[in-house]
């Protein structure tokens, strides 16, 4: 791993293209501000696992879930959710 | 490409394969301004519930008509569970300066139900919040770290590593 010493306001570039600015250093935090083209994707390394789980999670329906008894046990009582349901949004 | 909902007198109407013919009425819709984690394109969420579901919030994409996330409210799976938000979070949100979430009060935080075998377990250490003042809506993630319940045999929800 290379590991480069920077102080606020400095910055590195990668790949030519993509700049990684120190913008502010707090106590426990760093700020960071990133210029790169739109293609490159960026995402905070807890993000990819949550990613991950994400698409698990919007499979379970796909699969099946309505005629499963897992939803029984969720509290309610496993039946397949009509077809024409009312949507509902008032939380 | 057809619109995923169409619109009549009563409201908006989308046909899903999974919770049938949905209405709504615009305004009801969750905003997710980052989308989620690889779902960055998902922006607009619209929470159903359906009565013998009760208390599963189902989040039905606006745009992906087979695109349906099944939640539970946090609490109902960990009582004592509290939320921390970052600043960036908070920004997200639109939160008011100085205001504290407050599940429940002000944010509703839902944890999204994930397959495993025959049962479900979830990560609490990334909860969906939702701004009860504005619907804006994020998925917060906590820390690295997985915070997993699994749902037992009994229907009780058990932490797991």
């Amino acid at each position: 791993m290379l590991v480069v010493r920077r102080r606020a306001g400095e910055g590195i570039i990668v790949a030519g293209d993509v700049e990684i600015s120190i913008v502010e250093i707090s106590r426990t935090r760093v700020k960071l501000g990133i210029t790169a083209p739109r293609n490159v994707s960026i995402i905070r390394r807890e993000a990819i696992a949550v990613a991950l789980e994400n698409q698990l999670a919007a499979a379970f329906l796909a699969e099946g879930a309505l005629d499963t008894g897992v939803l029984h046990l969720l509290g309610g009582n496993g039946r397949k959710i009509p077809q024409r349901t009312s949507g509902s949004a008032d939380m | 490409m057809m619109p995923a909902a169409t619109a009549d007198i009563s409201g908006f109407v989308i046909r899903t394969p999974h919770l049938g013919e949905i209405q709504w009425q615009p305004g009801s819709e969750l905003f997710l301004p980052a989308g989620l984690p690889g779902f960055e394109n998902e922006t607009h969420l619209l929470p159903v519930e359906v009565p013998v579901h009760r208390p599963l919030v189902f989040l039905q994409s606006l745009k992906r008509p087979d695109l349906c996330f099944v939640s539970l409210p946090v609490r109902t799976i960990c009582p004592e569970y509290e939320l921390l938000l970052s600043y960036e979070d908070r920004a997200l949100l639109a939160m008011r300066a100085g205001e504290p979430p407050r599940i429940g009060e002000n944010i509703l935080c839902l944890a999204l139900l994930l397959p495993s075998g025959s049962t479900v377990h979830v990560n609490l250490n990334a909860p969906i919040v939702v701004n009860l003042h504005n619907s804006r809506c994020i998925q917060c993630v906590v820390s690295e770290s997985v915070k997993r319940y699994r749902l037992g045999d009994s229907g009780n929800w058990e932490p797991s590593c």
